[in-house]
């Protein structure tokens, strides 16, 4: 009785989680974001070596938000947590100018799988708060964003360490989660 | 025998592939007409809820199929900064839907300029044009002839492709327009903006020979 009332409230209010990466190149703020998303704070972190996952809740939407370390040697692992992805946040330092191409290139190369064609893509242009910080627009066409012709995307600029931008990232992904099911 | 075989093929599992592109100002209605479309063209289509639509900073897309034409959007971000990656999707286009907020005057010279803009480049020659007057369901909104006055000196690059210019109201879906009779009653008359609008378009890319569909296998 308990299980058919449960399976009941699950099929009404639709409790299946959404599983979502974090990626981004290394020093961008996946970390953080993950922790801000989580439990609002702004955590001290290391360079992730391997991933962290949590489950963050969201406007009754669950989340499973897995953050993989972006360094240089460990990237080539990101493709191991690929299936089932309903979304793709990726993160971009914004006042890093010298590494956009590398970053470019690691956004090209992971929308091309097929296990992420469905996928949505969220940028968040990070690090809003430094100075000389690229717009959205500078950081959307150094991504070769628009080259993206059958994907629904999205760029936001946040600032993990002030909790900026974050919010209304948030809230446009959970709608737009939620319109895909 | 092949040639039968794979025409009868294409015949049942292809279709042909229009993009269409939907521009104008922030805040002009863009999201709500791409999701108010998909609503009443897609079965099954649950839509985003209208109320809930933010600024769009990125690209929505959608798809629809319109007896044998699939009709593939691209709604991109309207404002200032944003309309610098509009051109980028200018040459693979079929069709543009322009969407003007009918209750803005102020900022409709600053949408005439974006248009004219838009139409003066080349890679959109020729490409059919539907132009939008949005939020028709606002009271003491500016009206069709209104707009087509402010438009007016865009007339000549608009050239030979083919533009309506319709009443709209992405919202609610339909429109209300007033009709005289001859012994002077006026009544309104319930009219399907947005079905009609993507009607005349379906029309006019399939009319366009210069511009060839894509093929696109359905799976």
């Amino acid at each position: 009785m308990g299980g058919f009332f449960s399976s009941l409230f699950s099929g009404l209010f639709g409790t299946r989680e959404m599983r979502i990466l974090i990626l981004g190149l290394d020093g961008a703020g996946k970390t953080t974001i993950l922790y801000r998303l989580q439990v609002g704070e702004v955590v001290t972190t290391i360079p992730t070596i391997g991933f962290n996952v949590e489950t963050v809740t969201y406007k009754n939407l669950k989340f499973q938000v897995w953050d993989l370390g972006g360094q240089t040697s460990i990237r080539p692992y990101w493709r191991c947590y690929y299936s089932n992805t309903d979304a793709v946040i990726y993160v971009v330092d914004s006042s890093d100018r010298d590494r956009m191409g590398i970053s470019k290139s690691e956004l090209v190369a992971m929308l091309e799988e097929e296990e992420l064609k469905k996928a949505i893509l969220v940028v968040f242009a990070n690090k809003q708060d430094m100075e000389q910080a690229m717009t959205p627009t500078e950081v959307a066409n150094s991504l070769g964003l628009p080259a993206l012709k059958d994907r629904k995307w999205q760029i936001f600029k946040t600032s993990a360490t002030k909790g900026t931008g974050l919010d209304e990232a948030m809230e446009w992904l959970v709608e737009s989660l939620k319109s895909r099911q | 025998m092949y040639t039968l075989l794979s025409g009868f093929y294409k015949y049942m599992f292809q279709k042909d592939e229009y993009c269409i592109l939907i521009l104008g100002l922030d805040n002009a209605g863009k999201t709500t007409f791409l999701e108010q479309t998909k609503t009443k063209f897609s079965k099954n289509y649950k839509g985003m809820n209208l109320s809930k639509i933010t600024t769009t900073v990125g690209l929505n897309i959608g798809t629809i199929d319109v007896g044998k034409a699939r009709l593939m959007f691209w709604d991109l971000g309207g404002q200032e900064e944003l309309q610098s990656l509009w051109d980028k999707y200018y040459a693979e286009s079929h069709g543009v839907i322009y969407v003007i907020d009918s209750t803005d005057e102020e900022r409709l010279t600053e949408s005439k300029n974006a248009f004219e803009k838009m139409i003066s480049s080349e890679a959109l020659e020729g490409v059919p044009l539907l132009v939008l007057a949005n939020k028709q369901d606002v009271e003491n909104c500016l009206s069709v002839p209104d707009i087509k006055t402010a438009f007016s000196d865009c007339a000549p690059k608009i050239g030979k492709r083919d533009c309506l210019v319709q009443p709209c109201s992405a919202i609610t879906g339909v429109v209300r327009i007033p009709v005289c009779d001859v012994s002077g009653v006026c009544f309104s008359s319930h009219r399907e903006g947005v079905n009609e609008g993507i009607e005349w378009m379906v029309k006019c890319v399939i009319r366009n020979i210069h511009r060839p569909p894509r093929h696109k296998d359905i799976t």
